[in-house]
């Protein structure tokens, strides 16, 4: 069993699968291309519906785990080789081995390397000498983050869902789920922040279905009924009336906007009718933010009737407001803020975010270690008659082979003299 | 006389392959030889044969893809040796093993030959082809191939026996020289729509990634943070990113044999023996390393001349042209402007503040088409045409002239029109609405939307 194991661990980390998996997938994206210019979007498409290509996928996480495991037996093995506690120095984890038919004094050599910088350890018949911090801990961070990527991506193409939703200032949270507690308040605010130059916070009251009061910002994105709260655009909702001479007994509805920023248009269509009403907010005075209408909530409509393609008259209502002209009238009594909203349902999202910070933690430890401290190990290991000795860098590999060599010199010299 | 001056770049490419591969594969040079005249003149005959039988993008799309696959084995190639260098036990060495048999070297000096030949031909089109056309081209063929190899064999004698190349660094030359070779034809050239395509694959990217992680659009994001993200959606990206696929493959060889391990001297007790040793290997490795850093430099020269092709491109000034009462735009076939010499003819349409800029064009199949000056994607720079093709003046892209007139990636936009006996008639408010469309779109992503 315990074979069958390590035989596992060894085929699932091996060095080829991760480079050929993203080769393979590289292929197929440029392959895709001959035949739409939308191929990033077509390949996740492929992928979430081929069991074929999510499994390939999913090869990439399961190499990074295995590499965990099979590097952190290899940099265990190396301190307990180091630490004398193994009797086999097994050469193969060292970049240089070599035997040397002599057996010379350990506390010379000791002082030797220790005047080199090495801190040494002495067992029975060991000595290890080494200086530097291992770069192990920011390559397990390493590999842990990309573990968490690309099962992030895995699971992000295989299930992410999106619904969108108009959530409205006074009305019921309209979640993918049915509908959640009231959204009491719409806020937009100027931040000062150094990414975001605003914030948005919809505040919902407690629902009958158990969720307590919840306020939903920006970023990161909260989380309601499994889903991600996730605002997309900024527009209104609408309730207007409209009569007409040809249409006495008028039309009254309530519609959705998508108005921002100022000047955007939208249109409402009356039904049964051959008039068409073109909204758009009115731009603010010049230097004043674009958005202050939205903030303060006081929105004024521009509008455009149209009678078939031909225009009939434009002017502008504030909300609350109406227009009166040549038996024609509109009226606008309620217009409220609106956020177009996607409410995700996409776990690998949280293993993206660690990933990022798995990456960055690596990449901020691993800079100075290997710029400054970069670890470099030799083990000496005594026999009555044969000295054994290893030695491995993962920085300054030429100094340390010199230093090395010297001392193996220096045992050879013991031998000459013996 | 012109043909031998536009003949240069190849003839020098072909003698940089086979010097190269005679260096690389120096224990049979014979075989080298003899395949690689006989690819470069199967190249030739089998180019030209099929560039006559199917004139068009076809052809060239058939000589561009072996362009292309030889790029990515070389990209595959040197993944695959940095991957080895860091000393890592993966049996993946087995095509090196195999470039170095009697077949191996044949197999590759023939389809080294048959691309560099194929790209010759290239030149040569236009010229009709009989039965003793082709006999007369594959003998002068023959004759260049052979004299080309000469002089190849009689410059390999003269560098020096240490002068060895790795079998990445040959590849690298090879696809470099094959690449350079084949930049100088429009229609071959690789690094322009590679260009383009990473453009549109790090603005997609860029869109995925923020919609994954849920970041929040550009309305809440400071102005200047925008700035930097919509710098990813510009076409210096696109050429930034470009010459980063182009230039990795042979960077990466070169880091390989730089970060090769030395021998292992620990079992030598003179120092002054261990020292000598170590300073051969790293003599041979820097040999080793010059002609990876050569296909840099001719990589370089290629991706100059696609960005600064030494072609004159037919970009006439575009006619002002207006609507009549009926909002019809009416132009007509022949007079000051003949609409079917097969040349593009650019006309200009003001009405109010907007203004449009579309073009008209036979195409080779006889077909009339009315298209805006501008594509989907990228920023209203124009079109220019050139060598059976129109060229996208912002990201260089070339559109073959069979395929103007159909939507769909760096196309211009085509516009609906009526064709009458001996006017064309384009609706003035469609074409205003579709330049409106299309360039609303394009500054967006110019401006970093998404």
């Amino acid at each position: 069993m315990k074979r069958l194991l390590l035989a596992m661990v060894k085929a699932g980390s091996s060095w080829t699968i991760t480079p050929l998996v993203i080769g393979l997938f590289f292929l197929i994206y440029i392959g895709i291309a001959f035949f739409t210019d939308e191929t990033l979007i077509a390949l996740m498409a492929f992928t979430r519906k081929s069991i074929i290509l999510a499994a390939l996928l999913a090869l990439i996480p399961l190499n990074s785990a295995f590499r965990i495991l099979r590097e952190t037996g290899t940099y265990l093995t190396i301190r307990r080789v180091l630490s004398g506690k193994k009797a086999d120095v097994m050469p193969e984890l060292f970049d240089d081995a070599v035997e040397l038919p002599a057996s010379p004094s350990i506390t010379e050599l000791e002082s030797r390397l220790a005047a080199e910088g090495y801190r040494t350890r002495r067992s029975e018949n060991t000595l290890a000498a080494w200086r530097g911090i291992s770069a192990f801990p920011v390559r397990a961070l390493f590999l842990a983050g990309t573990f968490c990527l690309f099962t992030g991506i895995l699971v992000s193409v295989t299930t992410r869902t999106s619904q969108r939703r108009m959530v409205i200032e006074g009305e019921p949270l309209p979640t993918p789920e049915g509908t959640g507690g009231t959204v009491d308040r719409i806020a937009l605010a100027n931040s000062s922040g150094s990414i975001l130059s605003r914030t948005l916070t919809m505040e919902v009251a407690p629902s009958g279905s158990g969720y307590g009061k919840s306020v939903f910002g920006l970023y990161p994105p909260s989380l309601y009924g499994g889903f991600f709260v996730y605002p997309r655009y900024l527009g209104i909702a609408l309730h207007f009336s409209f009569f007409a001479p040809d249409m006495p007994s008028g039309y009254e509805t309530h519609c959705t906007l998508n108005t921002y920023p100022p000047g955007k248009e939208d249109n409402a269509i009356i039904p049964d009718s051959p008039y068409r009403i073109i909204f758009s907010i009115q731009e603010p005075d010049a230097g004043s933010d674009r958005y202050t209408s939205y903030m303060t909530g006081n929105i004024t409509l521009r509008f455009k009737l149209l009678k078939g393609k031909e225009i009939l008259f434009t002017g502008s209502a504030p909300g609350g407001g109406k227009f009166v002209r040549d038996g024609y009238r509109l009226a606008l009594p309620d217009i409220r803020r609106l956020v177009v909203t996607d409410f995700i349902r996409d776990y690998g999202v949280l293993f993206i975010w660690w990933s990022a910070l798995l990456f960055g933690a690596a990449i901020c430890i691993w800079l100075p270690i290997r710029v400054f401290f970069p670890r470099r190990e030799m083990v000496f290991r005594y026999e009555p008659d044969a000295t054994r000795a290893c030695s491995r860098a993962e920085g300054g590999s030429r100094k340390h082979a010199g230093v090395f060599h010297e001392a193996l010199d220096l045992v050879d010299a013991r031998k000459t003299e013996g | 006389m012109a043909i031998f001056f536009k003949l240069i770049p190849h003839v020098l490419s072909w003698v940089g392959i086979v010097l190269v591969l005679l260096r690389g594969l120096s224990g049979h040079r014979s075989v080298v030889t003899a395949a690689s005249m006989a690819g470069f003149v199967i190249g030739v005959v089998g180019a030209f044969i099929l560039l006559g039988s199917f004139p068009g993008s076809f052809s060239f799309g058939i000589i561009k893809s072996a362009l292309g696959v030889s790029f990515l084995l070389l990209w595959g190639v040197s993944v695959a040796t940095i991957y080895l260098s860091t000393g890592r036990r993966a049996a993946i060495s087995g095509g090196g093993r195999f470039v170095n048999t009697k077949l191996g070297a044949g197999v590759v000096s023939g389809l080294a030959g048959i691309v560099a030949g194929a790209v010759c031909a290239c030149r040569l089109t236009g010229t009709g082809g009989n039965a003793l056309a082709v006999v007369l081209l594959a003998l002068a063929a023959g004759a260049l191939a052979y004299a080309l190899v000469f002089a190849a064999r009689a410059v390999d004698r003269l560098l020096p026996a240490s002068f060895t190349v790795s079998m990445s660094g040959m590849l690298a030359a090879v696809v470099a020289l094959l690449l350079f070779s084949s930049s100088s034809i429009l229609r071959l050239d690789l690094f322009s729509p590679l260009s383009m395509k990473v453009m549109k694959g790090v603005h997609d990217f860029v869109h995925q990634f923020m919609e994954s992680i849920l970041i929040p659009d550009h309305l809440f994001v400071r102005p200047v943070v925008w700035k930097y993200i919509g710098f990813l959606f510009g076409k210096e990206v696109g050429f930034w990113g470009g010459m980063v696929i182009w230039f990795t493959p042979a960077v990466l060889i070169a880091m390989a044999i730089h970060f090769e391990r030395l021998p292992s001297v620990a079992h030598i007790r003179q120092g002054a023996q261990r020292r000598r040793l170590l300073a051969a290997a790293i003599r041979v490795q820097r040999f080793r390393l010059v002609i990876p850093v050569l296909s840099l430099v001719i990589f370089s020269a290629a991706a100059y001349q696609s960005s600064f092709p030494s072609v004159e491109y037919w970009d006439p000034k575009p006619l002002p042209v207006s609507a009549s009462q009926a909002g019809e735009i009416v132009i007509p076939k022949k007079g000051d402007v003949n609409l079917e010499d097969g040349k593009l003819h650019k006309y200009l349409f003001k009405q109010g503040d907007s203004e449009v800029r579309f073009f008209v064009l036979m195409t080779p199949a006889g077909k009339l088409t009315v298209d805006l000056d501008a594509c989907a994607i990228c920023k209203p720079d124009g079109y220019g045409q050139a060598e059976g093709s129109v060229i996208c003046y912002y990201c260089k892209t070339l559109i073959p002239l069979e395929t103007v007139g159909r939507v769909g990636g760096c196309n211009p936009v085509p516009v609906p029109f009526t064709e009458k006996a001996d006017t064309v008639v384009v609706d003035g408010m469609t074409l205003l609405n579709s330049w409106s469309a299309t360039v609303k779109a394009t500054a967006r992503v110019k401006e970093g939307g998404k």
